[in-house]
């Protein structure tokens, strides 16, 4: 398990959730596709994406997800961090690609 | 003559709109707003339709029948009907290409189906958040044989529309657009750009709403203004 706050540390992301973070994750998911992300992503896993919306989080918080990094530099809609912080969920910001997050992402999680 | 026009609004079906937006109270509300054609469009489903159509008819409102599908490629379409039973089996065609997923109704919202009194029917186990299991061309192109009106929902929205989800609007014979601000901040093309609430809660009702002016009635002078383009906006 790797810790989330190593994403802030490491990575410089952005929290924008008000909650302390304990978080941890096991792996991550990248997508766009909501409907793909509940049907293929697993318990534990941070969501890559760039859909910055409540439903986002309704999502993670059916599968298990602990956090969102949002990326390009997408801002939420205050209902959105409203949710997170209700579901528990982190929300990190990012002006890095999906593509590089990812890249970076799995370097933390020692898979390269 | 003028007629007022508001083809997007959510009932308690929805499971993102408020549980209080039973059809009666929506049809009272836009009579109240002054809108003369109301459309009740709720994400992947008909099933209160029937109950808007006693609410509308009560109301002296004229009611489109439509629905706001949610495509593979998670954009959101308005179909509108002329007719309740047209109306219905689209709907049931649509329902029959969902996920077959339940709804969870914590974290997404109740769907209630209700009669024209707002007793609940039916708590609807199917999870309307979709996407049908059909392509956006595809699904426009079906809409219009059927004979409804096939309206990309906000396209200027950053989630859930056209231009944000495929980058362009792909050049279909649409019969408008809707654009959540007016003048359009983003590139319409050739087509009628109409606004509407997308009202998820009842003082939303009529929020944005758009002006026709004629001497039809109903679905057909809708039908007629979007094809001419004869439709006038407030500057938002």
């Amino acid at each position: 398990m790797t810790k989330l706050t190593a994403v802030l540390e490491k990575l410089g992301y952005t929290q924008l959730t008000s909650k302390e973070i304990s978080h941890t994750f096991s792996g991550a998911y990248t997508s766009d596709l909501l409907s793909d992300v509940m049907g293929n992503a697993e318990e534990g896993s941070l969501l890559i994406t760039i859909q910055a919306h409540k439903n986002s989080v309704a999502v993670a918080s059916l599968i298990g997800m602990p956090a969102i990094i949002l990326c390009n530099g997408r801002t939420p809609n205050d209902d959105m961090i409203e949710a997170a912080d209700q579901e528990n969920i982190a929300i990190l910001s990012t002006t890095d690609s999906q593509f590089v997050s990812s890249y970076k992402i799995a370097q933390l999680l020692g898979l390269m | 003559m003028r007629k007022c026009i508001d083809v997007h609004t959510h009932s308690c079906l929805s499971p993102c709109a408020s549980d209080d937006m039973i059809p009666a109270v929506i049809a009272i509300e836009a009579l109240d707003k002054g809108i003369d054609i109301l459309a009740l469009t709720d994400h992947n489903s008909t099933r209160n339709l029937p109950a808007f159509s006693q609410a509308c008819e009560i109301a002296g409102i004229t009611p489109i029948f439509g629905i706001e599908t949610t495509t593979i490629e998670e954009i959101h379409l308005l179909s509108l009907f002329k007719t309740l039973e047209e109306a219905m089996d689209f709907g049931t065609w649509i329902e029959s290409l969902l996920p077959p997923l339940k709804n969870n109704s914590r974290l997404f919202g109740h769907e209630l189906v209700v009669d024209v009194e707002g007793e609940v029917l039916e708590e609807l186990d199917l999870f309307l958040y979709g996407p049908a299991d059909i392509s956006y061309d595809e699904l426009v192109l079906k809409s219009l044989n059927l004979g409804a009106l096939a309206i990309p929902a906000h396209i200027d929205r950053h989630a859930n529309s056209v231009i944000s989800n495929l980058g362009f609007l792909p050049p279909l014979p649409y019969s408008a657009v809707e654009s959540i601000a007016y003048p359009p901040t983003v590139d319409t093309g050739p087509y009628t750009v109409i606004q509407s609430s997308d009202a998820h809660y009842a003082e939303h009702i009529g929020r944005r709403r758009f002006f026709i002016e004629t001497e039809k009635e109903g679905f057909d002078a809708l039908k007629e203004a979007l094809e001419l383009n004869a439709v006038t906006m407030l500057q938002s």
